[in-house]
């Protein structure tokens, strides 16, 4: 590693350019500009869970255009194993109803007590997998899904099956067409589930899903009248599950076949066609355009760029590879604006430290740990999802962030992890891991504080990094640096 | 000793910082204005009940025939009502509410709403956090009332969230609100080791960075209180003792943190806990008995806590939710959002009984109970009547106090 670079020299390789909004033309067209170690590490944050030193190495040699090519078009993972244990208790409670109240009792008991071991499991192996897939662009498609078609497990029936099935349902629509996954989201069962649809009858019937699938899914609040909701509570009525083999049935004898009237228009509607007249409000792709420049590029972007996504997403026709692509191939994209403009989420923060250590396995204590910084995978707060930007940030949060960080370098595995290659010169010491762990994005003098640290200055007891003191002070050095404001945001 | 571990090397050793006499100095100072009686040691503490709690089976109208007849299987029997009088009562869960209520420390202030009212949880939750109905605001009611205040500004400590996530009705341009989930792992384990204590503080404070960021300097800002605030707040609220009897729930957990706030020396003035979740669109009775049960029990303890401490008059609580719920069930046992609900004002200064007028079953909003009482007016009689505050600046606009504090 050299020396570091000053802002200068920042500026010449053109990671500092003056800001400013570009228009909404220049915006979206491919970026040209210069390509290097931060740009490929700011892409593979954005658009997966951060890079190892090898990844980020390895994007930087390819063009702009073939690093996203390599996200776009990734490979079957298919063969990427599933979790050991996904806890189906429909056998258990097959014979539920024949049994007096102290027996079915005792068979809850038991089918929460799998379901509980079975979801804590589920979520170290979904971790594993964002951390090892070879394609991240689609484990970050199904992350953002299960933050936005939210849906929290052990709750209202929601069974890990049920769960799971809802994270290959993500999965296998990573890039695919947004209204097909609509469609398919109302009638997957840990949805009609989780937002009481599967209960829904004619007589009265349950607004939960109805108005979540407008305010919270495709719409946005405000581009619907109440009206609206009860008009397509109706209409969803009888989308139910078949509790025998866990799958969408539609119950003829609950449903309201009676005209409806949704958003002006008028007719005998069901489910179906409230999806259809959704995504032919041009409300819902400014509604998507938002979600997708908030995920992926930075948040509150301004109307005229939001504008030009939602041209884009109607363009073409809600399909998500090619918007996504365009989005990733951008100037805005690429922009000061948006360079380290997001807040990782603690999920992104974990997985992301597990990368930039080099760690093949996800650390047991990593699941806990999220629960500390505020998100639990499968379990998200409400059915908004995680509020995320500046609200992952409080006193609690941070503090939790970096409690998990020196947990994680005090940890054995750490012998075999990146840190086992440190110079052993204070300097370049210090000036490695700025570089590994935030690609030199560190204030020069918190160069000169991680190497006096490294040093042991200030203390009058030990001396210079040495063979003896070097484990401790590495340690302790790494933890520091991603201890900085720079390596929350993404 | 692991070789290897930093937190654990030959430099380590408790570090002592700040000074606590300082800050306790520092809470005593009064904030109230001339005309308005708050006092220097008062603290607001306000429970948000998350989900839209059903108003309808928490204040029961059991006088009221139209209720059993919407209500076929989810009204709550008369005969099991804690009956307030011949009209309303308490859901038979809040027992321990009720005997507050009838010791003259609870007020009940029913049919709170606000116009134009919104069914979203997450629309209609800004708003009561806002207190802004008409536009998108970003500041909460009890952040302005904290740049207001004219606190001691080096107090970390003059609003807590007991919360991971720091929520809207907190949210200040001047004052930044710690949220603390709980006292234990509440500190960084670094400030362990002097060296690394050090050495965190000064990263946090560099800002010549090489790229600007929006929330670089909320981060940083964030990052050094949680530092300083981690060292100070255990020591603040050290020596504490309890035998309330506190429901092992997170409710209970947080009302007890908060009881022991109060005690110490943080100079806090507005503490803010929650509860939930009460959004019962199906099988209502089991989940929201027992989360009413949870509240009335936690509060209860909470009072306990607070006499045993010589602190029950200095405390204020008050209850919220973003709505009460539809007044005929729906078919899965349960209602749908709705809109005006009751809310309690519980301790210190309360003039125990009921507020406001109760909704009419029959005059309504397509199903939904219409508000007789206006949420702002709630507040003005918090921040003018406990707080000492003028309350038109913070609510922007004038309303009329309820006669409901001493």
């Amino acid at each position: 590693m050299g020396a570091p670079r000053t802002f200068n020299e920042h500026m010449a390789i053109g990671l500092i350019r003056p800001a400013g909004s570009l228009d909404a033309m220049t915006a979206l067209q491919p970026y040209r500009g210069p390509w290097s170690a931060r740009h490929a590490a700011h892409l593979l944050r954005r658009a997966g869970f951060g890079g190892s030193a090898d990844e980020i190495a390895r994007y930087a040699e390819m063009s702009p255009g073939d690093a996203v090519d390599a996200l776009i078009r990734f490979p079957d993972t298919s063969s990427l194993p599933a979790p050991d244990d996904v806890y189906d208790p429909r056998p258990l409670l097959a014979s539920f109803f024949r049994g007096d109240k102290a027996r079915r009792r005792a068979l809850l008991m038991q089918a929460r007590k799998a379901s509980g071991a079975s979801i804590r499991s589920m979520r170290e192996w979904w971790l594993e997998r964002m951390l090892v897939t070879p394609a991240p662009l689609q484990e970050k498609m199904t992350f953002f899904f299960h933050g936005h078609f939210t849906t929290a497990a052990l709750q209202k029936g929601v069974w890990p099956t049920y769960v799971y099935a809802q994270n290959q349902l993500y999965r296998s629509h990573a890039l695919g067409n947004l209204r097909d996954l609509t469609m398919a989201v109302s009638k997957d069962p840990a949805m009609l589930l989780y937002l009481d649809n599967a209960d829904s009858r004619k007589a009265h019937p349950n607004e939960n899903y109805a108005r979540e699938l407008m305010e919270l899914f495709t719409l946005g609040h405000g581009n619907y009248s109440e009206e609206d909701v009860r008009q397509s509570a109706r209409a969803f009525t009888g989308w139910s599950i078949d509790r025998r083999t866990g799958t969408f049935f539609f119950n003829h004898r609950t449903h309201d076949d009676g005209v409806k009237t949704f958003l002006g228009r008028t007719g005998n509607f069901d489910g179906a066609d409230i999806v259809n007249m959704i995504y032919e409000q041009p409300a819902c792709a400014r509604f998507w355009a938002g979600k997708l420049l908030d995920f992926f590029v930075y948040d509150g972007a301004e109307p005229h760029l939001r504008d030009a996504v939602a041209s884009l997403i109607h363009k073409h026709d809600y399909e998500m590879l090619p918007v996504v692509s365009t989005l990733l191939r951008s100037n805005v994209f690429y922009s000061p604006r948006a360079y380290r403009a997001l807040v990782k989420s603690p999920v992104e923060f974990v997985v992301g430290t597990h990368k930039a250590f080099g760690l093949a396995r996800i650390e047991p204590r990593s699941v806990p740990a999220l629960a500390q910084m505020g998100q639990i995978l499968f379990s998200p707060p409400n059915v908004a999802g995680w509020p995320g930007g500046q609200n992952w940030i409080t006193s609690q949060t941070v503090i939790s962030r970096a409690n998990f960080v020196a947990s994680m370098v005090n940890a054995p595995v750490m012998a075999r992890s990146t840190l086992a290659r440190m110079p052993l010169d204070a300097r370049r010491a210090a000036h490695a891991l700025a570089d590994a762990i935030l690609q030199g994005d560190a204030p020069p003098e918190s160069y000169a504080q991680l190497e006096a640290y490294l040093d042991g200055a200030g203390t009058s007891a030990l001396g210079a990094l040495s063979a003896e003191n070097y484990e401790e002070r590495a340690r302790g050095a790494a933890y520091l640096t991603m201890a900085m404001p720079a390596y929350q945001l993404a | 000793m692991k070789r290897g571990n930093f937190l654990l090397g030959a430099i380590s050793g408790i570090t002592v910082v700040a000074n606590a006499d300082h800050v306790f100095a520092r809470a005593l100072a009064d904030t109230s204005l001339p005309g308005f009686p708050g006092a220097s040691d008062r603290v607001f503490v306000l429970v948000n009940l998350q989900g839209g709690n059903d108003g309808l089976n928490c204040i029961v109208p059991h006088g009221n025939p139209q209720y059993y007849q919407v209500r076929p299987s989810l009204a709550i029997p008369k005969s099991d009502v804690l009956a307030i009088d011949a009209n309303v009562g308490f859901n038979p869960t809040m027992r321990a509410l009720k005997a507050m209520y009838d010791k003259g420390m609870v007020a009940v202030v029913q049919g709170v709403g606000y116009p134009n009212p919104d069914h979203s949880h997450f629309r209609s939750t800004e708003i009561w956090q806002t207190a802004v109905p008409e536009r998108y605001e970003h500041t909460g009611w009890l952040g302005r009332y904290l740049d207001d205040a004219n606190l001691p500004a080096s107090n970390l400590f003059n609003g807590v969230a007991l919360a991971q996530v720091l929520p809207e009705v907190l949210v200040a341009t001047k004052t930044d609100v710690p949220a603390v989930a709980q006292l234990r792992g509440y500190g960084l384990l670094s400030d362990r080791n002097a060296a690394a204590r050090r050495t965190f503080t000064e990263l946090v404070s560099d800002n010549r960075f090489p790229f600007t960021s929006p929330y670089l300097a909320h981060v940083a800002e964030i990052e050094d209180h949680a530092q300083r605030g981690s060292e100070e707040l255990p020591r603040l609220v050290a020596g504490y003792k309890t035998d309330a009897a506190y429901p092992a729930t997170p409710l209970g957990r947080s009302l007890a943190l908060a009881a022991q706030i109060v005690a110490g020396r943080t100079g806090t003035r507005v503490l803010y806990v929650q509860h939930g979740s009460f959004d019962t669109h199906v099988n209502q009775k089991p989940t929201q008995d027992r989360l009413l049960g949870e509240l009335a029990d936690a509060l209860s303890a909470f009072y306990d806590d607070l006499a045993a401490h010589g602190n029950e008059k200095r405390v204020l609580t008050m209850t919220f939710s973003e709505f009460g719920r539809r007044i005929a069930q729906n078919a899965s046992g349960g209602t749908d959002h709705g809109e005006a609900s009751p809310l309690f004002l519980v301790g210190g200064g309360v003039k125990g009984g009921l507020y406001g007028t109760a909704p009419d079953l029959g005059q309504t909003n397509m199903g939904n109970l219409r508000f007789t009482t206006d949420f702002r007016q709630v507040y003005a009689t918090v921040i003018e009547r406990w707080l000492g505050r003028p309350s038109s600046a913070i609510l922007g606009g004038s309303f009329a106090p309820l006669p409901l504090l001493a």
